[in-house]
């Protein structure tokens, strides 16, 4: 149904995939070509030669102009192809396909957590406003956003994983393979990233509701009889849950992100590690296919966010 | 030609040595078979197949599944027998190898005198091999009975004994190679005490026991899984949580660490892991053998071992620790702490104000850690040390290929031939040699003289002339010769470190 209404907009987004696409992966493509290093004294490992470095270089068609480097990529792309990884010749989607599940179980978890807990807290600090439990609410909640996500990572290990043993200090369980130890896995990654997550969530929802709250309709409301509660649900909520989508698309696509450094230390094999390592040894099918699937991602998100806005507020609809 | 490497008295000795580290084993308790080693890996192996692999901590996923013709012992690197139970030198271009009987790779082909030919041959000539290099001085392999196979040289070469226990020696099945072509390197065969399961790319390396393994009753260990954690801090507590039993590559200052954990044993011992800065010796002032010279005075070693290692390495003064075969005593001496001989030899360079020396170096803390010493011993004879940082491969690439930087503070894994060590370091032509010139000309028929020699005291000899004019001419500045330092649970029995620095676990068993 949605699909059929918004099929115009949908399109238009899809349309604009494309250059964002191109833009994306040719602005890597680019830096990595700055970035100093070269793959084939990697590939030529410990018994490198200078002939046996050019002989890799041609091999892989690393001595060919940057333009047709990037062209040939492209082209392969465009037909699902997203080569092969330079360093362990693994085809770069099935490694796209194998990890992203990992990632994706950790932010999910960590959105979940922050909406969880942030949603309650904003609520109760907003209605509650001035009060203790605001000032509580909001000294947590800057609290959270100070607090780097590498630091609260380490002390949830050592105290959860390494005093009390109670979960897993390292590694991942794919979710098809066993659900429980996969959460088990999961869940001081996810804590450790949620933390921010709540913090921002919260802090956004307190002060949108606490404007929704002070206006003159909700006034009215208050004076027309209705109970506190029913404002709050019926008016109040409804009305902060366009901000609220907004915190969840901006809030997903920084756990993304943030997955680089906690994936590192709890040694989770997932899309940060994946894009870091490739990265580092300048093995660009893997870079570009990470980038790639990344702003695909990205995109679809805010796709479905402006979807959604257009559900919860028909103003925005189809301006 | 009577050899040394003969299974005469003296490989009978030597045979004995390598059995130590099973006595070793035994004296920590009787041994078990059963049961699965968890090891944190601190990377992902470049490749399964040894003739197309580079990394040097690869070694440590392939002597699980790979046996090599040639083995060497633990303690001094003196080669001893593997797969070839003995080798002989006919003359000095000719070396003939006699395969152990009964071997036999894990998908079941025998690995005779053919199957090793046609592995020494794909080394030699396949375009994706690596190891081209280690067996440049062979023309010829030929198979002279089901179980013997001769070399022929181009040129005398007493390093290939120790070449063939490293990943030039490692055997695979030629059925499987020829079979599976370029996915022999995520499916590798070979003829050693376990077999490969699977790998999952960046994440877990599986083997399991090979029956038909050719030593008796081994391995005891049903089998090895590689748990990939390039960060060896989280690759420690994964050793502390109980989730692996094994992590190696670790740093000195993590022994506290390991220590405090009441779960946890610290193995140490000396390798050929040598920090060192390589030098450019055809750019500008590194031109200049006062210089160079002065850069090896003005570093206080036992101080830098004592701040960036906790004192648990060795201060290296030559390109070989003290516990190798060759290492040479009297050049060990040729560069004491002396900072004001080191303002002197500045002085007569014509540098009496002192000199900015461009360095190369890494981003990481410890690197970091060690540049800042080195900076501050500098600073005190006038050489201000400048440090451009980037990752491993930025900075080995800008050295190496681009040419810049002066000097470049890494390190030098080793190899089981020292040969190897000096060829690759300061030959003419080779990729770690910066100026890829020799730097003096006497350098090119000692190495040479190195490989000629018959005997392991003819060898000694020519490698301590050897050491004379690398160190005379003050080519690299030894720092440290880093300790392996691992850690492993209290069920872990029968580790034994060996001085290449890269575990094995072939005598490893799991108690209880």
């Amino acid at each position: 149904m949605i699909l059929l209404r918004h099929g115009r907009m949908i399109r238009r987004r899809a349309f604009q995939i494309v250059p964002v696409i191109i833009l994306a992966t040719f602005v890597v493509f680019g830096l990595l070509q700055l970035v100093p290093g070269d793959i084939a004294v990697t590939l030529a490992g410990e018994n490198a030669t200078d002939a046996r470095i050019q002989q890799i270089r041609q091999s892989y068609g690393l001595d060919r102009p940057f333009l047709v480097q990037y062209g040939t990529w492209l082209w392969n792309a465009v037909h699902l192809d997203l080569s092969r990884s330079y360093l362990s010749n693994e085809p770069v989607l099935g490694q796209i396909l194998h990890r992203f599940p990992t990632s994706l179980l950790i932010v999910g978890g960590a959105l979940s957590l922050s909406l969880l807990i942030g949603i309650p807290l904003g609520v109760l600090a907003a209605t509650k406003s001035g009060s203790k439990l605001d000032t509580a609410v909001t000294s947590f909640a800057s609290l959270g956003v100070a607090l780097p996500n590498f630091w609260l990572a380490m002390i949830l290990v050592a105290t959860f994983a390494l005093s009390w043993n109670w979960f897993p200090a390292t590694g991942s369980v794919a979710l098809a393979k066993d659900p429980a130890k996969a959460l088990l896995h999961a869940a001081l990654p996810a804590i450790a990233l949620a933390a921010g997550g709540v913090a921002e969530v919260a802090r956004q929802l307190r002060s949108a509701l606490i404007e929704i709250l002070s206006s003159q309709y909700v006034r009215t409301l208050h004076a027309k009889g209705l109970s506190p509660m029913a404002i709050l649900w019926k008016h109040g909520l409804k009305n902060v849950s366009v901000t609220l989508l907004t915190v969840i698309g901006l809030l997903v696509n920084r756990l993304l992100g943030a997955t680089v450094v906690v994936e590192a230390v709890f040694a989770i094999p997932g899309m940060g590690s994946l894009i870091v390592h490739a990265a580092i040894h300048k093995d660009f099918p893997v870079v570009q296919g990470v980038v790639l699937s990344m702003v695909v991602i990205v995109i679809s998100l805010n796709l479905l966010i402006d979807l959604l806005y257009t559900l919860l507020d028909p103003r925005v609809g189809l301006k | 030609m009577q050899s040394p490497f003969e299974l005469d008295r003296r490989a009978f000795l030597a045979m004995l040595a390598a059995a130590a580290p099973v006595g070793s084993a035994y004296a920590q308790g009787t041994p078990r078979k059963g049961g699965i080693l968890k090891v944190s890996a601190a990377s992902n192996p470049s490749s399964l197949d040894p003739t197309t692999g580079g990394a040097g901590s690869d070694h440590i996923f392939l002597y699980t599944m790979f046996d090599t013709l040639v083995a060497f012992d633990y303690a001094t690197l003196q080669p001893i027998p593997g797969l070839a139970e003995s080798w002989t030198y006919d003359d000095p271009l000719t070396l003939t190898l006699n395969i152990r009987p009964g071997v036999v790779f894990h998908d079941g082909t025998p690995c005779d005198a053919a199957a090793v030919k046609e592995n020494l041959d794909r080394n030699r000539f396949d375009e994706r091999s690596n190891v081209k290099p280690d067996l440049s001085t062979v023309a010829d392999v030929a198979v002279t009975g089901p179980l013997q196979l001769v070399l022929k040289l181009k040129q005398p070469d007493t390093a290939l004994p120790l070449i063939l226990s490293d990943r030039a020696g490692m055997m695979s099945s030629p059925t499987a190679f020829k079979a599976l072509g370029r996915g022999h390197d995520r499916a590798p065969v070979g003829a050693g005490p376990w077999k490969f399961v699977s790998w999952a790319d960046n994440e877990r390396v599986i083997v399991t026991r090979h029956d038909r393994y050719w030593r008796a009753g081994m391995p005891f260990l049903d089998g090895v899984e590689f748990q990939v954690i390039p960060e060896v801090n989280t690759g420690l507590r994964s050793v502390i949580a109980g989730q692996n039993d094994f992590v190696y590559f670790l740093s000195p200052q993590q022994k506290q660490i390991i220590d405090r954990a009441k779960n946890l044993t610290a193995v140490t011992g000396p390798t050929l892991y040598c920090v060192q800065f390589y030098i450019n010796t055809a750019r500008g002032p590194m031109g200049d053998v006062r210089v160079r010279q002065a850069l090896n005075h003005a570093v206080d070693r036992e101080e830098f071992n004592r701040a960036t290692m906790n004192g648990l390495s060795e201060p290296a003064t030559l390109t070989l620790p003290s516990a190798h075969w060759a290492f040479d005593k009297q050049m060990a001496q040729a560069y004491p702490y002396d900072p004001d001989k080191a303002r002197k030899l500045l002085a007569e360079a014509g540098f009496k104000d002192g000199l900015d020396i461009q360095a190369l170096g890494y981003t990481d803390q410890r690197h970091v850690q060690r540049q800042e010493v080195l900076i501050e011993q500098y600073r005190k004879v006038g050489i201000r040390l400048k440090f451009t940082n980037g990752t491993i491969p930025e900075m080995t690439n800008a050295f190496f290929v681009e040419k810049k930087g002066d000097i470049y503070l890494s390190a030098w894994t080793g190899r089981p031939d020292p040969s190897l060590t000096y060829q690759l370091m300061f030959g003419a032509g080779s990729f770690y040699n910066a100026s890829r010139t020799e730097a003096v000309p006497e350098i090119g028929p000692a190495l040479l003289e190195t490989r000629r020699s018959q005997d392991l005291a003819g060898r000694q000899k020519a490698f301590a002339a050897l050491q004379k004019i690398i160190t005379e001419n003050a080519l690299v500045v030894p720092l440290v010769f880093q300790f392996e330092m691992d850690a492993h649970g209290q069920k872990v029995k029968g580790y034994k470190p060996n001085l290449l620095g890269k575990p094995k676990f072939e005598n490893v068993w799991l108690e209880g």
